[in-house]
């Protein structure tokens, strides 16, 4: 064994405390120890994973008190999966990344890379957290570190953007915190696995008041319909590397909490059906809203928040397969839409106004970046050679299988106007001509990230090409989440303890 | 004090946390001034720390610790839970206001105002 779960959470934070002060020692350090920290955490997610699979769940006591009374981490095949995603995808963020602000000021890159590691830690504290309030810290330090991270540049409108969603979060964080206190007042514990075998005792009216305010809280960091005013605004100020990584980390962190407390911590019936209503209507209106958008970051936004409502969509199928569907969609998602932030940031690099307009012709100038871009586009629409294809058609399957015929067809419709906004773009790459006045200049990408882009497309091909590579995976996944008797079970009556 | 009183005493907290929640909300939604939205904020904080703080409130029970004279009173002790969750939601709730007032300094640097109807460049 390489470490505990612990190890996960507590190595980035104590790193975040710590890149100031090796930052006096030699100011390459804070480049260098984040990556350190990141591999490192990549390395042991994937290794707990794969024990995982082999031998079952662990559960991690935190400072020896037993759940339901302690702190406890739950690194199952689910919660394992959706940490290796994120770990990875921060190495490839911080890949990206290395070089930022590096011959311009020292100040500004202590402070990205201090937030980096506090926003992988939190989100991955979230993920394999036990208990519900420490989630509700967690998503706290999320939310910090994000609305930090968002207000980043400080020519640009992002003041505003990050003061826009401090409130949107604000407001999310005093939900969550009503729907504990009733949690807690009416069955007196905080675990999660507790609350789960004890929630049929609740009372129906106390139960549906809790859920009702979980979700809006939860919805408004998942970037469901109305609450996810704030998304756009976000995605488009932050700089890039960020945008990536809150399409990649911060978002799948929502996405698992609500499918946590939907399938595990509540049983109400109608609740399936009204995630399937709520991912639609993010669907639609987040599809046709990206089509109108006329700034390239503002479009993978929306365009983050489609594909978002349609994850919600798969998982209100409500089956083993539905479930398999929308993982493998966040596992593409979190693959293609950083390559296309990556790539599309290089695109738009010297412009300031960051238009569509803008890259008539770049095909024949940024060659390389504007094919990577290209085969984001085409993998995100789920174009058959590419990853994207697979995860679509599990969807597509899952809900045929359920007879949901007319959510199939929404979702082909839906389909269509994605493809109609990004071949836009595409077409303005390749086929538009370069004209000096209105185009912008040219920019060549770093080595760094080229090479992080690179990885991306490949892992977008490999998965494409043999689907079989995480399927494995994903099945075992989506049965450990539909199965919250044995979550019980493994977090309360010892299951598997660790081996030290 | 006698236990009328003490009922009275737990309904009227009970209701000034969910006034002050339903202040602070009033205040986030219908306020212009940013400075006004965030007080909005933190009062809804407060309010549902009042109200955690409520729920596990024992009429006549004692602090949570085991010392002398109290080894077998665990049934009349005041449920330290969340008492801890309050703890630890008033630092969160600090540090959220201190992040919001510095975001709205550079607010105010950038358009030199603090209406919120006269900084909305960005679409909502």
């Amino acid at each position: 064994m390489v470490g505990t779960p612990v190890l996960l959470i507590a190595i980035p934070l104590l790193a975040a405390f710590v890149i100031p002060l090796v930052g006096m020692i030699w100011k390459e350090l804070v480049r260098i120890i984040p990556g350190l920290v990141l591999a490192y955490m990549m390395v042991l997610s994937v290794t707990l994973l794969h024990y995982v699979s082999v031998h079952g769940t662990i559960v991690e006591t935190i400072a020896g008190w037993s759940p339901p009374w302690g702190i406890n981490l739950v690194f199952s095949p689910l919660t394992g999966l959706l940490a290796s995603i994120m770990t990875i995808l921060g190495f490839l963020v911080w890949m990206y990344s290395y070089r930022f602000k590096r011959n311009v000021d020292f100040e500004p890159a202590k402070k990205y890379f201090i937030f980096l590691m506090m926003l992988v830690a939190s989100a991955v504290g979230m993920v394999i957290t036990g208990d519900i309030f420490n989630m509700f810290v967690f998503i706290e330090i999320m939310g910090i570190s994000a609305y930090t991270l968002t207000a980043f540049y400080t020519g640009r409108n992002s003041a505003e953007a990050a003061f826009k969603y401090l409130m949107m979060g604000g407001l999310a964080s005093s939900l969550l915190l009503i729907a504990i206190a009733i949690i807690y007042s009416q069955l007196g514990t905080l675990n999660m696995a507790d609350i789960a075998s004890k929630i049929s005792t609740m009372n129906p009216g106390y139960k549906i008041t809790a859920l009702v305010f979980f979700i809006t809280a939860i919805g408004i960091e998942a970037e469901m319909f109305p609450l996810n005013g704030w998304a756009p605004d976000a995605y488009s100020e932050a700089p890039g590397p960020v945008g990536a990584a809150f399409a990649g980390i911060t978002v799948k962190a929502g996405i698992y909490v609500i499918i946590r407390i939907v399938f595990t911590l509540f049983d109400v019936p109608g609740a399936y059906d009204f995630l399937l209503v709520i991912g639609l209507i993010t669907l639609i209106v987040a599809e046709t809203t990206a089509l109108r958008q006329e700034r390239l970051k503002r479009m993978l936004a929306y365009s983050s928040i489609g594909q978002m409502g349609l994850v919600v969509v798969a998982f209100g199928i409500g089956t083993v397969e539905g479930a398999y569907a929308a993982l493998f969609l966040m596992l593409n998602h979190a693959i293609i839409k950083p390559l296309l932030f990556f790539s599309g940031s290089y695109l738009v690099f010297n412009s300031k106004e960051k238009r569509i307009c803008e890259v008539n012709g770049l095909g024949k100038y940024m060659p390389f970046t504007s094919v990577l871009f290209a085969l984001g586009a085409f993998a995100i629409v789920g174009l058959p050679p590419f990853a994207g294809f697979w995860s679509k058609l599990s969807v597509l399957t899952a809900a045929a299988n359920e007879g949901l015929l007319l959510i199939i067809s929404l979702i082909l419709i839906v389909s269509v106007i994605e493809i109609v906004y990004y071949f836009r773009v595409v077409n303005r790459i390749f086929f538009l001509k370069y004209d000096k006045s209105t185009s912008v200049v040219p920019h060549r990408p770093r080595f760094n990230a080229v090479i992080t882009m690179v990885t991306l497309a490949i892992l977008i091909l490999v998965i494409g090409f043999y689907p079989d590579a995480v399927t494995g995976l994903l099945h075992n996944a989506s049965q450990d989440l539909m199965n919250t008797p044995e979550y019980i079970q493994n977090v309360l009556h010892g299951g598997q303890s660790l081996i030290r | 004090m006698d236990d009328n009183l003490l009922k009275i005493l737990e309904i009227g907290v009970l209701s000034t946390s969910v006034l002050m929640i339903l202040i602070g909300l009033y205040a986030v939604l219908t306020k212009r001034s940013l400075i006004k939205i965030v007080i909005g904020l933190s009062i809804i904080d407060g309010g549902i720390h009042l109200l955690l703080i409520t729920l596990g409130y024992l009429k006549r029970g004692t602090a949570p610790i085991f010392s002398p004279g109290y080894e077998h009173a665990a049934d009349k002790m005041v449920d330290p839970v969340p008492q801890a969750l309050v703890l630890t939601a008033i630092v969160i709730g600090f540090a959220v206001t201190a992040v919001a007032l510095s975001l709205i300094i550079r607010l105010y640097r950038h358009h030199h105002t603090l209406e919120i109807d006269e900084i909305k460049t960005l679409k909502w």
